[in-house]
């Protein structure tokens, strides 16, 4: 019991972070049924970005550890929400109007594009975040030995994914922001100017992605350019299991994924975890493609 | 038609060659792109550091010496893309590559159009099991380092071992030889399995080892993982020790893990030059210090600086630059040479000769110490 | 002015093929070896069109039909020792096979999610591949040892003589397909790309076509697994993972969805070019990103795209009334 108490642990913790990733999914998604393959890379990009700010300017000498976490949390979001915006001005914009298809190559192309970028800018050795700056306490709760970290990254997802949903339900570009994820044209006609909407969309979804790397980098320790890559998959399969363009469904699915995983990786076998989650996936597609918290959209013909 | 082309080509290319006051070129096949470029990028830099060494003091038989880099991507098809340029590029030998598969990918190539290669970073024993006259290999074989894991942990006095890999033909190769050999003693593996790489959490596989019950883990995976391992497995407050095999060697195992989580980690390795007495060690990590500013990161990619040094020492005592030539002579006559991670000789295979493998642990300030 | 338009291009075709048939005899090995590579993949581009091209449905996980088929033919001939080339309609089978049971359930997906799906695939046969599920494919270092293909007592060894079998394979697939288009099964292929709803109500079984759009694609695919994996002697999962569906999928995309011949560009492009500038490795991918994005902006429908549909509308029979 205290094997399973403890695995599931691990997989709520590691669900937490591809929960936040998978909020940064599903809102793109949701507004312009675009899948951005390049959002494991704005991860990635927020990450080296935390690096580089933490070294270069040496926050840890004049703040303590939980000043020096939001303050970089706060400028490695606005940070990767720009370049959000310019992804998809540069990328994205242009192709409104074409064959969906077209916008997945480009993101496509988005992708590989970034994640070189960081490879020549950064070098193609993995990279390690300073020790010391978060706390190393562990915590017993149920008998379980769960270090203080784990705890806080699942709460710092939770708090994020609750504000982030009451902007979404309570102000009015929330609103706007509904409105536009379910009709354009409507949206238009209503006086939305859907194309501030999706910037703002491109603005938030980043910016989640970006923090969830940076938080990543403090805890594991260690970045490489290709760490976008799996993270930004599994993500995409967390945002579809709890239903893609749902925001509770990205969280629900996130923490779901990271638990199957989990359980799969300590009773069935390590080496097939990743199988397990993409089968998973392909599961839940046959299945019930909406996902689980997803809403039946008919499709008007 | 088109044998007798080649033919003429190569004739072409050995008369060419032979002239004076050309370079001699060597070629050096990398992962200077993929996921093992870091690795390739070291292996250049040594072995255009050795070359240039080299051509200050004179070059080899009065020539200059040119090193012709190919990226292997690390990957079995740009890999053999690769071999193929290189052996239209007029080069006298090969140094490389990085990676069992992809070296494989490349040796038929190499080997019918009669070109030594010499390869660094490839350990799985069936490569040097095929007859092939012209290849040879700076770096152990798996069995080796099979051999010698087993004698450490038993030495050690551990009953109850468990083995984690992480699937690739280098590490898996190496845990499956260390499982064959403790089968045959009076111990218990309790554990066998893969993690995946390029993952960041391994809680839920700590967790898993940690309720078989092991007094110890071998990790044969490379240093990235084994960082994290260790730095996790202490957040889990786990006591239990770790050895890793060689491709946990390196610098940043520390940076990763951090001083306290790597304190009293094993692992074994080739000697890495800073630890070797030897005037060639010294010499080389003063010269690298000087143009890079730092040491160099891998053992592998030492190892082909060593590659570079044997076909230095064949091509300059046999006086030629005739692939036969210098395969003979690092056949047979080349014994002891004073490399940059010791002695270094072939046996009839083309496997390097000698125990190379050694222990080390981690100090409490993140030094690596060589064991006796 | 389109009949004009159509000589011309096949003008173009005809001279094209000429200086390629002739190149092995001017090129060093390097070259030949690349062309080698690029037929392989300008053949399993054209695989993939069927599906991606024609059929309209957006599928990434080409590789994994590509490794059954190439996996295949391994073990078959390391544990049979049966020759390579009777290997290669087995493979297609297989892989076809393979295609028959994953495409199935999943052929009705909307778009995204189907790629989605494809995706999750291909991956899944990699993990399978590594771990050396049912313990004959060798894990991480793959099989190796293939056995060269024979013709009539020849061995294939050198670039040059794969040149010939390569692209031969290439002009027998270029005519297969081109049969294919422009047969009924094609049009009604285009049909449902262009709208899906419709051409069922105009009576096309879409699920059926869908399906077996995917499994003539799988089963080609397969083919060329054997050709690579008797040209490499060694395969390895490495070798078959998402990238290389995304360069398959790439070069339908730029060189034109549904076009034989931009298919083909495609090929050279996508696998040329990168060769050509070796020296520049390490920007090489970067130029490649920007490339699919800028390609998409400015000209979406790939460099060649597919020709409309054209029929010669001639003298109209005598119906024996003035016209």
């Amino acid at each position: 019991m205290d094997f399973f108490l403890q695995q599931l642990t691990n997989g709520l913790a590691v669900g937490g972070i591809y929960a936040l990733i998978a909020l940064g999914y599903t809102m793109v998604y949701g507004v312009l049924k675009l899948i951005n393959f390049a959002h494991g890379d704005l991860f990635t990009i927020g990450a080296f970005l935390g690096l580089s700010l933490l070294t270069s300017l040496g926050l840890t000498h004049h703040m303590g550890s939980f000043g020096v976490v939001v303050s970089l949390i706060v400028m490695v979001m606005c940070l990767v929400a720009l370049v959000g915006v310019i992804l998809d001005r540069l990328a994205y914009k242009p192709l409104r109007t074409s064959h969906r298809l077209s916008a997945v190559v480009s993101a496509l192309g988005a992708s590989i594009f970034f994640q070189n970028g960081i490879m020549l800018v950064y070098g193609a050795k993995l990279l390690v975040y300073p020790h010391d700056i978060l706390p190393k306490m562990n915590v017993n709760i149920l008998g379980l030995h769960i270090p203080l970290i784990r705890i806080l990254i699942l709460l710092a997802s939770l708090l994020m994914m609750i504000c982030l949903y009451v902007y979404i339900n309570k102000t009015r570009i929330g609103t706007a922001i509904r409105a536009a994820a379910i009709d354009q044209g409507a949206a238009r006609l209503m006086g939305i100017n859907v194309d501030r909407v999706i910037m703002i969309v491109f603005m938030i979804g980043p910016a989640l992605g970006g923090a969830a790397g940076l938080m990543v980098g403090l805890y594991y320790g260690q970045i490489n350019f290709t760490m976008g890559w799996i993270y930004g998959l599994k993500a995409f399969t967390a945002a579809i299991l709890g239903g893609i363009g749902n925001i509770p469904g990205a969280m629900v699915g996130g923490l779901l994924l990271g638990v199957i995983e989990a359980l799969g990786a300590a009773y069935l076998s390590i080496a097939w975890k990743d199988a397990i989650a993409f089968c998973v996936l392909i599961v839940i597609l046959i299945v019930r493609p909406t996902g689980i918290l997803g809403e039946r959209v008919a499709e008007k013909i | 038609m088109n044998k007798t082309l080649t033919v003429v080509l190569l004739l072409c290319f050995a008369a060419g060659s032979a002239m004076a006051a050309e370079t001699i070129k060597i070629g050096l096949m990398a992962p200077l792109t993929g996921s093992w470029a870091s690795e390739g990028k070291d292996m250049e830099q040594i072995v255009t550091l050795l070359a240039e060494e080299t051509n200050k003091a004179g070059g080899l038989l009065g020539r200059q010496v040119e090193i012709i880099s190919a990226d292997d991507g690390g990957d079995p098809k740009t890999a053999a893309l690769a071999a193929q340029r290189l052996s239209t590029q007029g080069v006298v030998a090969v140094i490389g590559t990085y990676g069992s598969s992809i070296t494989e990918a490349s040796q038929n190539i190499f080997d019918e159009s009669e070109i030594v290669q010499v390869a660094n970073g490839s350990t799985a024993i069936r490569l040097s099991e095929k007859g092939l006259k012209y290849f040879f290999r700076t770096s152990p074989r798996d069995d080796e380092q099979g051999k010698v894991a087993v004698k450490t942990i038993l030495g050690m006095g551990f009953k109850k071992i468990a083995i984690l890999h992480d699937n690739t033909t280098y590490s898996k190769g190496l845990a499956d030889e260390a499982k064959t050999l403790l089968e045959k003693e009076k111990v218990k593996l309790v554990f066998f399995d893969a993690l995946t790489p390029g993952e960041r959490d391994y809680n839920t596989i700590l967790t898993k080892i940690k309720a078989d019950g092991p007094d110890v883990v071998f990790f044969t995976g490379y240093y990235p993982e084994a960082g994290l391992l260790l730095r996790q497995k202490m957040e889990m407050g786990w006591n239990v020790p770790f050895i890793g095999g060689d491709a946990t060697n390196n610098p940043d195992l520390v940076k990763i893990a951090g001083k306290d989580a790597a304190k009293g980690f094993y692992f074994l390795s080739p000697p890495v030059p800073q630890d070797l007495p030897s005037r060639e060690a010294k010499s080389f990590m003063a010269a690298y210090k000087k143009k890079y500013n730092g040491a160099p990161g891998s053992v592998w990619a030492v190892l082909s600086g060593d590659g570079f040094n044997v076909l230095a020492a064949a091509i300059k005592a046999a006086k030629a630059t005739d692939s036969k030539a210098i395969a003979d002579y690092l056949h047979k006559d080349l014994k002891d040479l004073p490399g940059l991670t010791g002695k270094i000789s072939f046996d009839a295979k083309g496997d390097r000769v000698g125990d190379l493998y050694r222990v080390y642990v981690v100090d409490g300030d993140g030094n690596f110490l060589l064991q006796p | 002015m389109i009949r004009m338009w159509k000589t011309k291009r096949h003008f173009l075709y005809a001279l094209w093929a000429v200086l390629l048939l002739a190149s092995p005899a001017v090129l060093n090995p390097y070259w030949v070896d690349v062309l080698n590579l690029v037929g392989l993949y300008a053949i399993l581009a054209l695989s993939l069109n069927i599906i991606l091209g024609h059929a309209g449905l957006f599928h990434m996980g080409h590789a994994a039909f590509y490794a059954v088929g190439a996996y295949t033919t391994a073990i078959l001939n390391k544990q049979f020792g049966i020759p390579v080339l009777w290997l290669m309609p087995l493979s297609g089978l297989t892989a076809g096979l393979t295609a028959l049971v994953v495409a199935r359930p999943i052929i009705h997906l909307r778009g995204d999610y189907l790629l989605i799906v494809t995706i999750g695939f291909v991956e899944i046969i990699r993990i399978a591949l590594i771990n050396n599920v049912f313990g004959i494919t060798g894990g991480a270092n793959g099989i190796f040892g293939i056995d060269r293909p024979m013709i009539f007592g020849y061995k294939i060894r050198k670039p040059q003589e794969f040149f010939y079998l390569i692209w031969a394979f290439a002009a027998l697939t270029v005519f297969f397909f081109h049969r294919l288009e422009q047969s009924r099964f094609g049009r009604a292929l285009n049909f449902l790309r262009e709208d899906d709803v419709a051409a069922e109500g105009s009576g096309i079984h879409t699920a059926h076509y869908k399906l077996i759009a995917f499994v003539i694609g799988a089963f080609w695919a397969g083919m060329v697994g054997t050709v690579y994996a008797a040209k490499m002697t060694i395969i390895a999962p490495e070798s078959f993972n998402f990238w290389e569906s995304v360069i398959m999928f790439m070069i339908v995309l730029l060189g034109g969805r549904g076009s034989i011949p931009g298919t083909i560009l495609g090929a050279f492009l996508v696998i040329g070019l990168p060769e050509i500038f070796r020296e520049f490795a390490s920007a090489r991918m970067l130029v490649f990103g920007a490339v699919m994005v800028i390609m998409m902006i400015f000209r979406t429908e790939g460099i060649l795209p597919a020709l409309p549909r054209s029929y010669p509308i001639g003298r109209l029979p005598d119906t024996g009334s003035d016209r």
